[in-house]
């Protein structure tokens, strides 16, 4: 987690892909989430647009749920940020996207 | 495109008869309705009375004119038409919950229903006891068969199911036919052979198809995917993550051409390509109006800001012909290689008769291969 110090897009492309998808391990998902909690709510507004679209559709997807995870898990600035992420992750995942969060049978 | 209002409640399901001119639903009741084409108008000629449940499938058969009914009373008949009048048959399907849908195979000498009892009924008419018969195909389906399609050589069936999978099986009955010959998916086809199962998605598998050829299924479901499974390579599967709600129903146009519709409201278009082993949407099928735009006025921007919290001048209602989700397409003319039209029922109890034709001079972008 040295790279959240550093540059947000980057550690946020980490977490994205060393994330263990949908693994069983509940302790290596609590932590995985609360990574991915935390870069997200370390980015600033304008900077989010951009980490949006450096990802692909099965980016997009995984992105989503990893946000409804957050919204199930509120810390004190979390969901508004949070929300900022959503409305752009549905830009371009669509509703397709949230269908595919509620359908899912392995969450994150 | 045409659109007729049938009626206020959905059309649960439609068959068409051979040359378009009748057609035959359900009012989400326990009767069908069949409607016959007079000139612009359509007029209702005959309703059928027998089921004690909702009506969930009707097909009917082209060349020998017989329609087959089955609802979730847990039967299914098979109706003849003797003079001007529809005589039913009751098929005993030994299901013990309710069937979900039904489809003549190709040459009509058999049928197969969908259920709730996690199996599929492929029912046969016996000669010598005048009577028809019905095989059960259970292994390995673990939930309801939503939807099936038959194979162009009246012996592969696909069913796709809520237990996530579409799969592909033999429903060989050497009573009523001869042994078929093989296939791309597979040589050996005894009664109830699996011949292909598609790894899991993520939802119910609404609707199922197979391409003109029977090389290629695709298939939509609930997780807002469709995919393709193609048997001349190995079987392998493509899929798209679509971004929109869940499509219900889908139906090749060509041979690399898909028509899908469900919660959205409108029919939309996916390409195959086979070199890639990809699949693409292909754009929305549907024409909006052109709606005026009248500039609104600042105590209606007011309003609008109060009661809905958006000073969008976007309408709440729906611009597209149908105005609640599409549930069943059928094709009309073309066959599956070569579709100039389809229809399509929904929940809004309007059917809509789309013209390919006009459709790709209409929408600029539109590529059907």
């Amino acid at each position: 987690d040295a790279a959240l110090r550093g540059d947000s897009l980057r550690a946020f492309l980490t977490a994205m892909r060393s994330s263990p998808g949908h693994g069983k391990n509940p302790a290596m998902k609590e932590q995985a989430q609360g990574t991915m909690l935390k870069v997200l709510t370390s980015f600033k507004s304008s900077e989010i647009e951009q980490a949006v679209n450096s990802l692909d559709r099965n980016g997009i997807d995984l992105l989503m749920k990893y946000i409804y995870k957050g919204f199930e898990k509120p810390t004190e600035n979390s969901s508004a940020i949070l929300l900022q992420w959503h409305e752009k992750a549905l830009a371009v995942g669509g509703l397709g996207s949230i269908v595919r969060v509620l359908t899912a049978r392995k969450t994150v | 495109m045409a659109y007729h209002s049938f009626l206020l409640e959905p059309i649960s399901c439609h068959a068409w008869n051979k040359d378009r001119t009748q057609i035959a639903l359900c009012p989400n009741n326990h009767e069908v309705h069949i409607y016959r084409k007079d000139g612009a108008k359509w007029s209702k000629v005959h309703e059928l009375k027998e089921h004690n449940g909702q009506v969930t499938g009707i097909d009917w058969a082209p060349e020998s004119n017989r329609l087959v009914t089955c609802g979730t009373d847990r039967n299914a008949y098979v109706w003849t038409l003797k003079g001007n009048v529809w005589k039913p048959t009751l098929v005993i399907l030994r299901i013990n919950r309710a069937a979900r849908c039904v489809k003549w195979s190709p040459k009509e000498n058999k049928f197969a229903v969908g259920s709730g009892s996690r199996l599929i009924s492929i029912c046969y008419f016996e000669q010598e006891n005048d009577w028809w018969v019905c095989k059960h195909i259970k292994k390995p389906i673990r939930s309801t068969v939503l939807s099936l399609d038959w194979h162009p050589n009246n012996v592969l069936l696909a069913a796709g199911s809520c237990d996530f999978k579409c799969r592909i099986f033999s429903a060989y009955i050497k009573e009523v036919e001869e042994r078929p010959s093989p296939t791309p998916w597979g040589s050996k086809m005894p009664f109830g052979e699996l011949m292909f199962e598609s790894s899991s998605s993520c939802g119910w598998v609404h609707s199922i198809c197979f391409s003109a050829s029977g090389s290629r299924v695709a298939w939509v479901s609930h997780d807002s995917t469709l995919c393709l499974a193609d048997a001349n390579k190995k079987m392998a599967v493509a899929s798209l993550c679509t971004e929109t709600l869940p499509l219900l129903a889908v139906t090749f146009i060509t041979e690399n051409s898909l028509v899908a519709a469900g919660h959205d409201c409108y029919p939309m278009l996916f390409t195959y390509e086979e070199s890639q082993g990809t699949l693409t949407f292909g754009g929305k099928l549907d024409v909006p109006k052109q709606s005026s735009q009248r500039g609104l006025t600042a105590r209606e921007r007011f309003q609008n800001l109060d009661k809905k919290a958006s000073s969008d001048t976007a309408n709440a209602t729906l611009d597209t012909l149908h105005k609640n989700s599409i549930r069943r397409i059928s094709v009309l003319a073309g066959g599956k290689a070569n579709c100039s039209q389809f229809c399509t029922t929904g929940m809004d109890g309007g059917m809509s008769i789309w013209d390919v034709k006009s459709l790709e001079s209409a929408l600029k972008d539109l590529r059907i291969k």
